[in-house]
């Protein structure tokens, strides 16, 4: 299919990227296009020009934070994420979730930022920033930047916190401590395929018991779910096979799941609970001290 | 800075041969190579961005030219099928390969999954079947049940085909 | 004659059964291959199809006039225009279906979501589409069906008002007595519903044209990728009333077609009424997401009161069911699917007593076209899921029950109750086969060691056992309809000595990768004593050189039985032209003319030969040299039609011999499934084959690795599936259609064995469809990890959510599944 007639520019920085977006309130920013060129194919969306951010250096840097946690560019693309020992070193999870993502072509391509903003219920990545506690740096007008937590940067479905004119600049993520663990886990239609159920989760152990947690829900709503209920059931528990059990039949929150070819609402919310449990089962799983 | 445009002089290298062309804004690049430089071998399977028929390389990595506007390559070095061996001369070794082990059948995925093999034997070049599966996953093929094309990868990559499939299947 | 005993005088070293490598892969793999849409012509314009957002509704006013008035916009066409300029499509069916009227647009309703309403025709693709957006089309909605048995309410919508109800076709097909059957048998099992869900293979090239009305001929050429461009024709040519040697149809290389191509007819008539009305070329490229909601779907079919009469010992007599073919909006191909099922009536077993109430309904759904396996999957697998469901209700062992089931190796040709004739096999040969490639004993062994640990994980092991019956006797068209004019069935070739003495060969075939050009080379070459690789057989198809008759085209698993029959054919008149001439010069009689390497030679005599280029000579450009009863003998220009023996079936009984060869599959399956989840991994699949005697084993191997790469996609992943209320398809791009990818395929093993035909010129079967055989193997798969007294597996697509669904099925459910002993 083909994009209806639209206009193009591919500012020199991010300033001059926010000033398009600015002063064109019809424009959309471009990074990988992996989303939006489908978008564009399928005329479902009015845009009246593109500002391609793709090849802004300034997007595209991993760094290493001074507390030993991450900042990841909204440029930089899945395969980047994959690849990077800095990742893979610190918080091997994302390597591994960009390693997952569709396929070859889409790795080469897509961006962390363009993941994010483009927010569709099964998105990759929101639920696992929702889960590690991530901050979302946007760039406003001029060298302006903002953060916001990713728990409130995913505002919607299709929608997230930018204002009109903004863009998000990088994602920073804390370090791992030894007694943290993180778990992502996902039922999909097929491998590396369209995902049905999904669950990101952040706990922390304390000796023996579960001090803190976040376990997040994917696919089932219109933005990740943070799950108080399972979260409160987990806490000061020993992460047993039967009290992970009982804490993911808890209550579930944010949740609207909807039916469609491929599953239903009720399978969609069952398997959000078991994937929930394998989730913080793997993330337990890391926090074990070695033998 | 330049304001939003609709039309856009492009420069770019595909297959060593350099072009310049004024093209839209809304132009995918996969109808540039075929409509506009009548490069006919990359191929269109979907129009979602699912089936990787019209994968190119675009500086050396396998990407999929209807996910991209033509305007987005300006600049960039493209490589197609074509580049692989000279139309009418010899097959290159991977194409040999693709025709040794009978892994094209209608020939439309074959260009596609012939720059993502391409790209893979140089980024990896002994890969594992598991490697090659999940790499071809992004090029759906209607014909061949992806067998032979894993084996055709294996040959380009100088491995024992019959021994590998034979043992990955049985075990 | 056959190639064994043409008297073999040829020295060159036959490539018969060799994986020859194809020919037609080096274009393909350049880059150089020509597919429609490679076809640019000059003044060319681009169609853009307004197609219908509604599974139902009235057409009101059609306003064109702002479309038109854009730059560059060359033409519309409306649905009006063309009931005006044209006749409704004939259509196959008997009274009252017969009286549907199908157009190239729609007319006065629509009846399916996606369906075209009006063309534009613009300068540039994009054009076309910004166009197409400002055709203004008013609707009038009505209520959809899209279920294939709420259909037949008295009270459900009525799609053709001209045929007053939603049938297309209605018939009963009784042979043996299944009443007595079901009275005498020592158990009946019955089973409520078995649904066949709709999907596709889903060529990866779409539909395409460029169709051209040549104004000062009237000849309007069409390079598209139709498969079947004889029925086309015939379709085409009383609807927009020009003759059919003035519709010029050429392809070259098509991008898989799977059957789906052949109603392309429709879309390919609206481009050439465009093309006239504009006066320019028409170039039509289909986009994913048009042909997956609106080209041809597979037909979906759902079973009903089934019963089955099954002795003590095991021996199932037949069954009794209803089947209900939803053909979607319009009957296109069908009704043939109505009586082409019956090619494999009894399925892979000794049935005796069979009664199929057959019903053609149609719902506002994409029409259908015949799809790999065309309506005999659906009946081979409702056959398999019987004989696997009486296995696991009466306690027999499934892989017994089948062998005990399956006509012996020594019953061959074994003759079906309907009078077709199945024409050799090794059933049970083919299964011991498979089982062992599967490690058939082992997998039990893991089977039970993974129940008693538990783990939450369970396996399943699967047969399914399918035919894949091969070149049709197209006179049981008559028994759907018997005003129908059809029997019999046919294939043309030409084979030629050129100028210089080259061989080249053309084909009434349209193969889309089937390896025409390198198998079709193989068979010449043995019988003309040359290499397959100086053989030039043209690529690909084109009226206005190739030989052709009614049926030609490449569908329906016969190439290797038609195709080269007719190659064989009329490379057996040229050698014996070449040997005629050859004589004359050489001063011997023709039977003492060998033929081998490029020379006709006389038998023994080293002295004595003269090289094709000497024969091409003699008869093109040295004619008088010849005596004239020679040269009036000969034309080295040999066209030939091959015709299967094929006498006209029977239309009271409803028998006769249907198709002529019966290729087999058999295939094991090992599925691994997360009882928490329902998620299914395949841990092993295996292929057996049996065609016939193998051309090209290569060839061979990788249709069967693709039928079942079809298979193991619609079993698992691929659906179109329907919202009840809007009629809206839920599956109408590749985001939703989940076409099996690499990692969703597993790596195939695959086994043969070879029974050679002996009702085809050269022992070959067609092959290819695969007969739908991971739908039934991995079936059995899922009925086996449930287990016995389970639930019972009843639908073909079993996605995760459906396996979890039965691993939780109460055992106080209703069952769907019933047993009578006496």
């Amino acid at each position: 299919m083909l994009a209806r007639p639209l206009k193009y520019a591919r500012p020199a920085s991010v300033a001059e990227a926010t000033a398009l977006l600015r002063s064109h309130p019809g424009a959309r920013p471009l990074a990988g296009g992996q989303s939006i060129v489908n978008v564009l194919k399928l005329r479902a969306a009015e845009v009246d020009a593109l500002i391609d951010i793709s090849r802004l250096e300034e997007l595209r840097t991993i760094a290493a934070t001074p507390d030993g946690g991450l900042e990841l560019g909204a440029g930089v693309r899945y395969v980047e994420l994959a690849s990077a020992p800095l990742v893979r070193e610190r918080l091997p999870i994302v390597a591994d979730v960009a390693d997952g993502l569709v396929d070859v072509q889409v790795r080469n391509r897509g961006t962390l930022g363009g993941n994010i903003c483009l927010n569709d219920p099964t998105s990759n990545f929101p639920p696992l920033l929702v889960a590690l506690g991530a901050t979302i740096r946007i760039a406003g007008a001029g060298a302006e930047r903002r953060s916001v937590p990713a728990g409130d940067f995913f505002v919607g479905p299709y929608r997230c916190a930018l204002e009109p004119g903004e863009l998000v600049h990088s994602v920073v993520l804390a370090p791992l401590g030894g007694d943290e663990g993180v778990g992502y886990q996902t039922l999909q239609l097929a491998r590396d395929s369209w995902a049905l159920a999904r669950a990101a989760v952040w706990l922390r152990r304390d000796g023996d018991a579960i001090a803190d947690a976040r376990v997040v829900l994917g696919c089932l709503g219109p933005r990740p779910a943070r799950q108080g209920a399972i979260e409160a059931a987990l806490l000061g528990g020993g992460g047993g096979e039967a009290s992970v059990s009982a804490a993911v039949a808890a209550p579930l929150e944010g949740i609207d799941a909807v039916g469609d070819s491929h599953a239903s609402p009720e399978y969609r919310v069952e398997m959000a609970r078991v994937y929930a449990k394998r989730a913080i089962h793997q993330a337990l799983a890391q926090t074990e001290a070695p033998a | 800075m330049n304001d939003p445009e609709t039309t856009h002089l492009v420069e770019v290298q595909i297959n060593g041969e350099r072009y310049e062309r004024a093209v839209q804004a809304r132009e995918l690049l996969v109808h540039f190579i075929r409509d506009t430089l009548a490069l006919k071998g990359t191929h269109i399977g979907c129009d979602t961005g699912n089936c990787g028929a019209c994968t190119v390389l675009v500086d050396g990595q396998p990407m999929k030219s209807c996910m991209m506007l033509a305007v987005q390559a300006d600049g960039l070095s493209l490589e197609t099928v074509e580049s692989l061996s000279p139309a009418g001369e010899e097959l290159s070794d991977l194409q040999k390969a693709f025709n040794d082990q009978h892994a094209v059948q209608c020939g439309w995925c074959t260009p596609g999954m012939l720059m993502q093999a391409k790209a893979l034997l140089e980024r990896d070049p002994d890969p594992d079947v598991e490697t090659i599966r999940r790499t071809l996953k992004g090029n759906i093929c209607r014909c061949t049940g992806y067998v032979n094309i894993v084996r055709a990868v294996q040959q380009a990559a100088g491995q024992d085909v019959s021994a590998g499939i034979q043992q990955e299947a049985r075990a | 004659m056959s190639v064994q005993d043409a008297a073999a005088p040829t020295k060159a070293a036959s490539t018969i059964g060799t994986p020859v490598r194809r020919v037609e892969d080096k274009r393909l793999l350049q880059g150089q291959g020509t597919f429609s849409d490679d076809v640019w012509m000059k003044r060319m314009g681009y169609v853009h199809f307004v197609r219908s957002p509604h599974a139902h509704a009235r057409i009101g006013d059609i306003d064109v006039a702002r479309a038109e008035a854009m730059e560059g916009v060359y033409a519309t066409l409306t649905g009006a225009e063309v009931e005006a300029m044209t006749e409704p499509f004939m259509q196959i069916a008997p009274e009252p279906g017969s009286r549907m009227e199908d157009y190239a647009l729609a007319v006065g309703k629509v009846r399916f979501v996606g369906e075209p309403v009006v063309a534009v025709l613009a300068e540039t693709r994009a054009l076309a589409r910004d166009a197409a957006e400002a055709v203004e089309v008013e609707y009038e909605l009505l209520e959809a069906v899209v279920d294939s048995l709420a259909t037949l309410s008295p009270t459900a919508p009525v799609l053709h008002e001209t045929i007053g109800k939603n049938i297309g076709y209605q018939d009963t097909y009784a042979w043996g007595d299944i009443d007595w059957a079901l009275e005498h048998a020592d158990h009946v099992v019955s089973i409520d519903k078995l649904h066949f869900h709709r999907f596709s293979s889903t060529p990866l090239e779409c539909n395409a044209a460029v169709v051209n009305w040549d104004r000062g001929t009237d000849v309007i050429e069409v390079r598209s990728n139709n498969q079947m461009p004889q029925f086309a024709a015939m379709f085409i040519s009383p609807a927009i009333g020009m003759p059919t040697s003035k519709l010029h149809f050429v392809s070259q290389d098509i991008g898989g077609a799977f059957g789906l191509k052949i109603t392309s007819y429709p879309t390919i008539a609206a481009c050439m009424l465009l093309s006239r009305k504009a006066g320019r070329p028409v170039k039509w490229t289909e986009y994913r997401s048009e042909a997956v909601t609106a080209s041809a779907h597979g037909n979906e079919r759902t079973f009903t009161d089934i019963k089955v009469p099954v002795m003590a010992d095991g021996t199932i007599l037949g069954f009794d069911v209803k089947a209900y073919d939803d053909a979607g909006a319009f009957m296109r191909y069908e009704p043939l699917g109505g009586v082409i099922w019956s090619q494999v009536a009894p399925g892979c077993y000794r049935l005796k007593h069979l009664r199929v109430e057959y019903t053609q309904v149609l719902t506002n759904k994409c029409p259908c076209g015949p799809n790999r396996g065309y309506s005999r999957l659906q009946h081979l697998w409702m056959i398999e899921r019987i004989v696997d469901i009486v296995a696991h209700e009466l306690g027999f062992d499934p892989v017994e029950l089948r062998k005990k089931n399956y006509p012996q190796a020594d019953e061959y040709p074994y003759e079906t109750p309907n009078g077709c004739f199945y024409d050799s096999g090794d059933l049970p040969r083919m299964l011991d086969l498979g089982l062992e490639l599967a490690d058939y004993d082992g997998w039990r062994t893991r089977q039970a060691e993974l129940k008693e640990s538990g783990g939450g994980k369970r396996i399943g092991i699967g047969i399914g056992s399918t035919l894949d019956s091969g070149t049709n006797n197209f006179g049981q068209a008559r028994l759907v309809n018997e005003h129908l004019p059809f029997s019999g069935n046919g294939e043309a070739a030409h084979v030629k000595l050129d100028l210089y003495g080259e061989i080249a060969v053309n084909l009434g075939s349209s193969p889309q990768g089937q390896g025409h050009e390198t198998t079709a080379a193989q068979t010449v070459g043995e019988i003309l004593g040359v290499a397959p690789t100086d053989i030039h057989v043209k690529a690909g198809y084109d009226t206005a050189s190739h030989a052709y008759v009614g049926f030609s085209g490449t569908y329906a698993s016969q190439f290797a039985v038609t195709g080269l029959g007719a190659a064989i054919g009329a490379a057996e008149k040229l050698r014996d032209e070449i040997r005629l001439v050859a004589a004359t010069a050489l001063g011997a009689t023709p039977d003492e003319i060998e033929l081998a390497d490029g020379v006709a030679g006389v038998r023994g005599d080293e002295e004595r030969a003269i090289p094709f280029i000497g024969i091409a000579n003699l008869v093109y450009t040295n004619v008088a040299a010849l005596p004239p009863e020679v040269a009036d003998a000969v034309s080295l220009n040999c066209r030939y039609v091959y015709r299967p023996p094929f006498e006209i079936p029977d239309i009271e009984t409803k028998t006769g011999e249907l198709t002529l060869t019966y290729a087999a599959q058999i295939h094991v399956a090992v599925v691994e499934i997360d009882e928490e989840t329902g998620h299914t991994e395949i841990l092993k699949y295996v292929a057996i084959d049996e065609c016939g005697r193998r051309i090209n084993p290569q060839i061979v191997e990788g249709q069967v690795h693709g039928a079942a790469a079809h298979g193991i996609g619609a079993a698992l992943h691929e659906s179109f599936v329907y919202d009840e209320e809007s009629g809206q398809l839920l599956s109408g791009n590749f985001y939703d259609y989940h076409a099996a990818t690499a990692v969703d395929v597993p790596l195939l093993l695959t086994g043969e064995i070879e029974c050679p035909s002996p009702r085809s010129p050269n022992g070959a079967k067609g092959m290819g469809e695969g007969g739908g055989a991971p739908l039934s193997t991995l079936c059995a798969a899922f009925q086996d990890a449930l287990g016995a007294g389970g639930a019972v597996v009843t639908d073909t697509h079993n996605p995760s959510e459906r396996v979890w669904r039965l691993l939780r099925e109460r055992s106080d459910a209703p069952r769907p599944v019933e047993v009578v002993s006496r």
